[in-house]
């Protein structure tokens, strides 16, 4: 069944229905046309730098797992035994040349290739033709600054066309200076009771929350106070449902660590030069690369991915990354004040989990849910900025980059294949 | 230190105690039994296959991964100063920490108990394990489930926590955040 985008998403008015974070066929259909179709976050090339290394993480809900080769080259596959689809590899990360199932015994090279079966001659009569039983890869798998991206659509377009103007806003995160970003060794993986847009929405344009919502840490001296602030600033939409928050050219958001705000001083004119002029114009701190990857280089620098579990259910996993040319006192500022403000006990995010619960929750009233939810703000006063690469706000707080955002899901929702998406 | 019954029991009735203070949310009390210069650290669990796992055939040893808990320089749920629990607790104070507004309701189970002496004669080093029972609004629970390690400085007629170590058993954490302390 396909359900009826029509009237679930008006961006022309502001307008979301609630039935799409409730609904369990909606929810299937996200799975099947935003997840199996769309570029999805798979890990960071520091995570796996040596031949044979690997990691296990999702793609919807489909386990898969990111190996780089006895060669160097990474590869992606459905995580899954193509014999009775046991799950493969139960480990988190490791290195392997081969992966046995814990079933029977198939055994995978880390080229995804079966290599060798059980019984081979005396149960199957040699007959099996294993060449016809490698683990599944993904359709599409490439890398952007040393983020690794894959899809499970062939017709998907490319990734650097898929990111569009996103790229330059994730340059303005990953490659900053000489090297880009590594990640700080761990994975914050944790379970919130909430649908999985809720975060995703938040991390692309929500400023409007900050100095409610984190107000108790921002007064306990969290962050810097960037309530008292009105610098300029906007909501920037690069197309494509990607989008971020961006602060003044020059403004900072970093957590009051004198060596964090000296490193961001100090680095600046090499940054500058490398990004560009648009550099000097807005300073992204916060971002959605469509659908479920989001990034925050503020009070904390984390990307994380919002893992959906049903319509009512996420896992987030969590990293923090530093420049990798950074001095290793401004990695360990990046690392401690990174795990005090976002990750399961950061003081900063605690309160978000809260909200985007009662949200969800909330959404399951049969009258709650006649009620359209407001993104309204700042409608009509966005446009299109050639020098910004995207739709803008003319305020630094708006919902224009959630109505971007939901207009984007409902193309996706109700578009057959990529041929059908308006651009 | 050397360890006696009467030690053991005075080490228990002081987790005994600062648990009761947690428990009663009077975090400023609970903060007098921290140490200048306590680290207090919760790293992470993560699945791994052992060094003698049959399931994987390593193709570089070196970069087999078989430890299950995150490091020093790696990611942890918490990792904390003293004064950083403080800033924990003043937010908890103004009134806008909607995580914790209205409050939790927290029972610690402080169990197994074990002391060991350190090199430094005013401390010992305490292993306990905690369950941390924790309900909120109309039906939230959760479970947090681990194991401690304290060094507890003797200071006048009490102790002070100069270093704690907590490490949870749930890899995927499976509550929504960690407001409350361990
Ligand atoms: S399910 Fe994997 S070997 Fe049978
Ligand atoms: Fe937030």
């Amino acid at each position: 069944m396909v359900a009826e985008m029509q009237g679930l998403v008006n961006s022309e008015r502001g307008l979301v229905s609630r039935r799409i974070f409730i609904e369990p066929d909606i929810y299937q259909q996200e799975l099947e046309r935003i997840f199996a179709r769309c570029w999805l976050f798979l890990c960071h090339q520091s995570q796996i730098p040596n031949p044979g290394d690997y990691f296990t993480t999702y793609m919807g809900e489909d386990p898969v797992l990111v190996m780089r080769d006895s060669g160097g080259s990474v590869n992606a596959f459905l995580n899954v035994c193509r014999h009775r689809g046991n799950r493969l590899c139960r480990a988190e990360s490791g290195n392997a040349a081969t992966i046995t199932c814990a079933y029977h015994g198939w055994t995978f090279g880390n080229t995804g290739k079966l290599v060798a079966v059980p019984n081979l001659q005396d149960a199957y009569f040699g007959e099996l033709d294993l060449d016809q039983w490698n683990l599944i890869p993904v359709a599409q798998l490439d890398d952007y600054k040393g983020m690794i991206f894959a899809t499970f659509d062939p017709d998907a377009p490319p990734l650097r066309e898929y990111l569009g103007e996103m790229a330059w806003y994730l340059d303005s995160f990953f490659d900053r200076r000489e090297g880009g970003v590594e990640v700080v060794g761990g994975v914050h993986k944790w379970v919130v009771p909430c649908n999985w847009k809720l975060p995703a929405e938040n991390f692309g344009g929500d400023a409007y929350h900050v100095s409610w919502s984190h107000l108790s840490a921002i007064r306990a001296g969290f962050a810097g106070d960037f309530r008292l602030r009105n610098t300029g600033g906007s909501l920037v939409s690069p197309g494509q449902g990607h989008c971020v928050i961006t602060l003044g050219g020059g403004d900072i958001a970093e957590a009051p660590e004198p060596e964090l705000v000296a490193y961001e001083q100090d680095t600046r004119p090499e940054v500058v030069a490398r990004l560009g002029p648009r550099a000097e114009q807005v300073s992204p701190i916060v971002g959605t690369v469509f659908p479920n990857l989001s990034i925050i280089r503020s009070t904390s620098h984390s990307f994380r991915v919002w893992h959906p579990k049903g319509p009512g259910e996420i896992e987030i996993w969590a990293w923090i990354f530093v420049d990798k040319a950074a001095p290793p006192q401004v990695k360990e500022a990046l690392r401690v004040n990174g795990l005090r403000g976002f990750g399961p006990s950061g003081t900063f995010e605690q309160d978000d989990m809260d909200n985007w619960q009662e949200c969800t929750h909330t959404s399951r009233g049969v009258v709650s849910r006649r009620y359209d939810l407001n993104m309204q703000m700042g409608l009509g006063h966005e446009e299109y900025r050639p020098d910004l690469g995207g739709l803008a706000s003319d305020y630094r707080l708006s919902e224009s980059n959630h109505r971007q955002f939901y207009r984007r899901w409902a193309d996706l929702m109700a578009a057959e294949q990529w041929q059908d998406l308006p651009a | 230190m050397q360890v006696t019954p009467d030690l053991l029991r005075e080490i228990e009735q002081f987790l005994y105690r600062e648990a009761r203070l947690l428990d009663n949310r009077q975090f400023h009390r609970w903060a007098e039994l921290l140490a200048e210069d306590l680290r207090y650290w919760m790293p992470m669990r993560s699945n791994r296959y052992p060094a003698n796992s049959k399931a994987i055939a390593s193709l570089d040893e070196a970069h087999q991964e078989t430890h299950d808990l995150t490091e020093a320089h790696e990611l942890a749920v918490m990792d904390e100063t003293r004064e950083s629990l403080i800033r924990r607790i003043e937010r908890l104070d103004s009134g806008f920490a909607w995580a914790e507004d209205p409050p939790s309701r927290t029972r610690h189970f402080i169990s197994n108990v074990e002391l060991e002496p350190t090199e430094n004669p005013a401390e010992i080093r305490a292993y306990s394990n905690f369950i941390l029972y924790r309900t909120r609004g109309e039906r939230e629970e959760d479970f947090y489930v681990g194991s401690r390690e304290d060094i507890l400085r003797r200071t006048g007629e009490t102790w002070q926590i100069t270093y704690r170590k907590i490490v949870l058993d749930q890899s995927v954490l499976s509550a929504k955040n960690v407001s409350n302390f361990f």
